[in-house]
């Protein structure tokens, strides 16, 4: 059974349909991802699993418990951290207090130290910063955090959103190295939203094409690379 | 176990020496007579200006735990609340209608005090449940309509408030085991200081307290970003909720103190939007989410609003300089503008207030 499940999804805001029907998986070790243009519905997509944005059809199921429309709070219980858009870290807040409101779930105070010094192994620079306001880091930096902190809540699958978002090539290399590296190593499962489609498509086992609120394609993400229509819409060759 | 409390103690020195002055503050008018030193200095009324402050500083502790409420739901939580005198009129009517002879329940201050902190809690879950979804600008709005709806009501259900002629008189706290007669409680000021003083310190222990717990993580994370809050899977429309609910009780607890302090509920007026928004001041001037800069804050507007101007007033009278009582010549009049720029001055150089936040969490 597949860890998360979602089977013909529809959200919207007011008037907007901006999911039309979505169906997708992700397996337990997995890392999947969506790959789509601006205004394809990526973003909504994660916020309607993770309950920030109401479903209006269809279902999600997480590890066999629909989850569609539970309160946003509860769903994080469960186990589905997300990384948002624009990385929303706590500007006012020091990188420690970042991260340790990323573990608000949980109260095993040791193990929630161990994690945070795990975090600053994934992260190195995190740990020079650790006494630093959140606002005061690079984007590169902030992004890290937003990575690291949503690590604290132990997820059992992690929603990363845009995670290359208006950073340099090489420090968007730097995080998703630790992305493979945490799926590798720990098994970690990871839904990451795209537009980098050649660095998301590389780093995913498979991934989802989205325009306009429906998935039109669904591979091995080594085989979308290879797809000609990929190629022409999103790899630009 | 004995050494670890000593250096805990050691950041609140400034605030142990504030306490201390306050403890012993009273003493000093009456020694000051005691002693036979002069009443006026270099034209200085000392006397008359110890008195005064003497006088003044249970108003000033009531109006402290009222920003220190307000400072939970806009300095903690970042929720701009426009209405925060309504609640404290709440709770200074509920006090009134609770004791006052001539209503059925005359059932004593302490009770009072405690369903008047309940009811006005009960009253701030009652205005935030359906708006508190609302953000920003639409929030502020709601709250000040609510001020001006609850001032109404005190003035126009005169068959419960007495409308503009407000409920009186309400009867002194019961101490008798301390050997306070119901006399006492008015020709002597020290047994309402002291009793405004304690519970404002337990007060400050409890906030103290509440920001460093999850509640207060949760609070502060709202206020740095709602969304983000909520992926850390907070509870946000019930964090929100509650710091409505805490900041709200202590406006009840500060207005029952207030009527019990007057022995009235002062009218309608007394709480309207001038309150809400000098106690706003209050919070911004010392520095919002900070309890030390609140106390100061608070400490320095209200100071200034029932010691200081009113005292200039009067040496202004007495030295007759202003024998026509042009309204200009009076301070009182320009108190809202010298308000108006002490907040300008302070968001020039002391943006994050008097005292900020040392950190986002208050630590």
């Amino acid at each position: 059974m597949p860890l998360l499940t979602v089977e013909h999804l529809r959200a919207g805001y007011g008037p907007i349909e901006v999911l039309k029907d979505i169906s997708l998986e992700v397996n337990e070790g997995e890392i999947v991802t969506m790959i789509g243009a601006n205004g394809a519905g990526k973003t909504t997509t994660l916020m309607t699993i993770s309950g920030a944005v109401r479903a209006r059809a269809g279902r999600i199921v997480f590890q066999g418990a629909e989850i569609q429309n539970r309160p946003p709070h509860e769903i994080v219980r469960l186990g589905l951290c997300q990384s948002p858009e624009g990385r929303k870290i706590f500007p006012r807040l020091t990188v420690l207090e970042n991260l340790e409101l990323g573990a608000y779930t949980r109260n095993d105070t040791a193990g929630i130290k161990r994690d945070i010094d795990h975090a600053y192994e994934l992260f190195p620079i995190l740990r020079e910063r650790k006494d630093q306001f959140g606002g005061t880091l690079s984007g590169g930096e902030q992004q890290m955090l937003a990575v690291a902190r949503a690590l604290l809540g132990r997820p059992k699958l992690l929603l990363l959103d845009e995670p290359s978002l208006g950073l340099a090539p090489l420090i968007v290399l730097k995080i998703f190295d630790v992305i493979r590296k945490l799926n590798a190593e720990e098994g970690m499962s990871v839904l990451i939203v795209e537009q980098n489609a050649r660095l998301a498509l590389k780093l995913a086992h498979r991934g989802y094409v989205m325009e306009t609120g429906v998935i039109t394609m669904s591979d091995k993400a080594s085989s979308l690379l290879n797809d000609q229509r990929v190629k022409d819409a999103y790899l630009g060759e | 176990m004995k050494s670890s409390w000593l250096p805990r103690l050691k950041p609140l020195i400034p605030e142990l020496l504030g306490l201390l002055v306050l403890v012993l503050f009273p003493i000093l008018p009456l020694g000051w007579r005691a002693l036979h030193l002069p009443e006026v200095i270099l034209f200085v009324p000392v006397q008359e200006f110890l008195d005064r402050v003497a006088s003044q500083l249970p108003i000033i502790f009531i109006l402290t735990i009222l920003a220190l409420g307000l400072n939970v739901i806009v300095g903690y939580t970042g929720l701009l609340h426009l209405g925060m005198g309504a609640f404290f009129g709440i709770g200074a009517y509920l006090t009134g209608i609770l004791t006052v002879p001539g209503y059925p329940f005359e059932c004593g201050f302490w009770l009072a005090l405690v369903l008047s902190t309940a009811g006005a809690a009960l009253a701030g879950v009652m205005l935030g449940a359906p708006t508190l979804r609302l953000r920003g600008d639409y929030l502020a709005l709601v709250t000040l309509g609510f001020g001006e709806v609850v001032r109404f009501s005190l003035r126009n259900l005169e068959e419960i408030t007495a409308g503009t002629r407000a409920l009186n008189p309400i009867p002194p706290p019961n101490l008798r085991w301390l050997g306070l007669t119901p006399g006492s409680w008015s020709d002597d000021m020290r047994p309402f200081y002291y009793l405004t003083l304690v519970l404002l310190v337990g007060i400050v222990w409890l906030l103290r307290n509440l920001e460093r717990s999850r509640l207060g993580r949760a609070w502060v994370a709202i206020r740095e970003d709602e969304l983000a809050a909520t992926c850390m899977g907070i509870n946000a429309p019930r964090a929100k909720l509650a710091a409505f609910a805490v900041g709200s009780a202590l406006a009840g607890l500060a207005g029952s103190l207030y009527a019990t302090k007057l022995t009235t509920t002062a009218g309608p007026d007394a709480y309207d939007f001038n309150r809400s928004i000098i106690v706003l001041a209050c919070v911004i001037l010392g520095g919002l989410g900070s309890i030390r800069g609140v106390i100061v804050g608070s400490m320095l507007l209200i100071g200034f609003d029932n010691v200081f101007a009113p005292m200039l007033d009067g040496v202004i009278q007495k030295a007759n300089i202003n024998p026509t009582g042009s309204r200009f010549l009076m301070f009182t009049n320009w108190r809202l503008i010298i308000f108006g720029l002490a907040l300008v001055l302070m968001m020039r150089y002391r943006p994050a207030g008097l005292l900020p936040a040392k950190r986002g969490v208050g630590l």
